[in-house]
């Protein structure tokens, strides 16, 4: 009985202390591994929240696919930016933004990992395809709200970009100045990492972001897509760390 | 002469044997090919990629803002709505393009100042109809730099009110011009031999899983109609 207070009390400590230093408990990089998943379906360890995510395979290995045909099925009525520009003129922009928030970005979030705040993130990421988009993303930083931020690449402007989501708007942060043309079919691998504000991102261990946020990073982390993309994720790895 | 005017504009940007344009433009009245096609080279409207063409430039509606800037997108195009599906059907050979009219000059010029206004409304379907849309892709073929700013224009648009075959069409054909490989297989160029090949193209793996999602018939169709045909 004793033995079991003190571990209890240890335990306890060991929690607060990690509360203190925005420690993780458990520091070990955690490796997803899709092989439990049932192909053709949902995946387990991942909770999408917008979009058709899916288990499929690729050279035999189980990977996460965003398919963004479905989407495209079930598109309301377009040509809003466009009225926008019409009502709006000059300020037709801030209007657009706040389209924007009706547009589709499609998050699976991983549910290993209750509050990342420190540490890495990475993910490998193939482009299927997508007419509008071909994205593939890092969700972090994921509110009870719904608010988030992204970085991510997408494959019709070759580049990595940084957004936020508040309030269901996205908002355009920072943009690598590298853009890189990747071929489809092809994996590549996605990566930022976090210490208190810094923020930085590679792509296939190019170095693309060293971004200050304005605040810390505390929430749930996942992946992110965009509109008709699709894509197969795989090997999500997250290290928390200490700052 | 509806017919014979949009044939001359097909043929201008899509050089695939003249029967299979021809089914193409009897449309859903008579699915039965006229001549001898390879099997890969028929279609039927009950083929989702003709469904989801017909569904697009559907126009009895008549539910766009700007009929003047409609009608000239069409007559620069030499194109006669309403057009019928399949509209699309991503096959293009490098250097078989017929001479576009003359009108279409003034028109990619207009066209690329417009895409250079900030703010400008770009003639999507709500504007000019899903016939106008197919005009703009027919000049924006004709002109790299006009090409560039409606494909942008056209992918943010979204594919309620641009084409998607004609978007994935564009890109594949803009991306060759850059110096990149297709990703939908529409291009085709002359090998040295002579023969109609595939220009270079990625991921040709998932090639149908994107031409499905863009509306496009599925590869081989395209490669019967661009190396075998009816001919």
């Amino acid at each position: 009985m004793r033995l079991l207070v003190v571990v209890f009390l240890g335990a306890a400590l060991a929690a607060s202390a990690n509360a203190q230093t925005g420690k993780t408990a458990g520091d070990a990089t955690k490796r997803v591994s899709l092989a439990n998943e049932t192909v053709g379906r949902e995946p387990k360890v991942f909770a999408p929240m917008v979009g058709s995510w899916v288990i499929t395979k690729d050279a035999g290995q189980n990977v996460l696919f965003i398919d963004g045909r479905v989407w495209k099925r079930g598109q309301p009525a377009g040509g809003l930016a466009d009225k926008a520009r019409e009502l709006y003129g000059a300020r037709n922009e801030e209007f657009i933004e706040s389209i924007k928030a009706f547009a589709y970005y499609p998050i699976a979030v991983y549910k290993g990992v209750d509050n990342f705040e420190n540490g890495e993130i990475s993910v490998r990421f193939q482009m299927v395809g997508g007419t509008l988009d071909r994205c593939a993303g890092i969700l972090f930083d994921v509110k009870p709200n719904g608010d988030y931020l992204t970085v991510r690449y997408n494959g019709t402007e070759d580049n990595v970009v940084l957004w936020t989501f508040n309030n269901g708007v996205r908002k355009f942060v920072n943009r690598a100045a590298t853009t890189v043309p990747l071929e489809l079919g092809t994996w590549h691998t996605l990566k930022i990492s976090v210490h208190g504000t810094q923020l930085k991102s590679w792509l296939d261990d190019q170095p693309m972001h060293d971004y200050t946020l304005p605040h810390p990073v505390s929430g749930k982390i996942g992946v992110w897509s965009k509109t008709d993309s699709m894509i197969e994720f795989a090997d999500f790895t997250v290290t928390p760390a200490s700052k | 002469m509806m017919r014979t005017a949009h044939f001359a504009a097909c043929a201008a940007l899509i050089a695939i044997p003249a029967v299979a344009i021809a089914q193409a433009q009897k449309t859903t009245r008579n699915p039965t090919p006229r001549a001898k096609l390879a099997p890969a080279c028929t279609w039927k409207p009950s083929d989702a990629w003709v469904k989801r063409q017909a569904e697009f430039f559907a126009e009895a509606k008549h539910d766009w803002t700007n009929d003047s800037l409609r009608t000239a997108l069409l007559a620069a195009a030499g194109l006669t709505a309403p057009l019928k599906a399949p509209v699309q059907l991503g096959v293009h050979v490098e250097g078989a393009d017929a001479a576009p009219p003359a009108s279409a000059a003034a028109m990619i010029d207009a066209l690329n100042k417009l895409a250079a206004t900030r703010g400008s409304t770009w003639p999507t379907r709500s504007v000019v109809g899903a016939a106008g849309t197919h005009a703009v892709f027919v000049l924006a073929s004709l002109d790299t730099g006009l090409g560039r700013a409606a494909l942008h224009r056209m992918m943010e648009a979204g594919p309620a009110e641009s084409p998607a075959a004609d978007v994935a069409t564009l890109e594949d054909r803009l991306r060759l011009a850059w110096g990149r490989k297709q990703i939908y297989g529409t291009q085709f160029r002359r090998g040295a031999d002579g023969k109609i090949e595939l220009a270079p193209m990625e991921d040709s793996a998932h090639a149908d899983l994107r031409r499905e999602d863009a509306g496009l018939p599925p590869f081989k169709f395209g490669l019967c109609l661009a190396t075998r045909g009816g001919s």
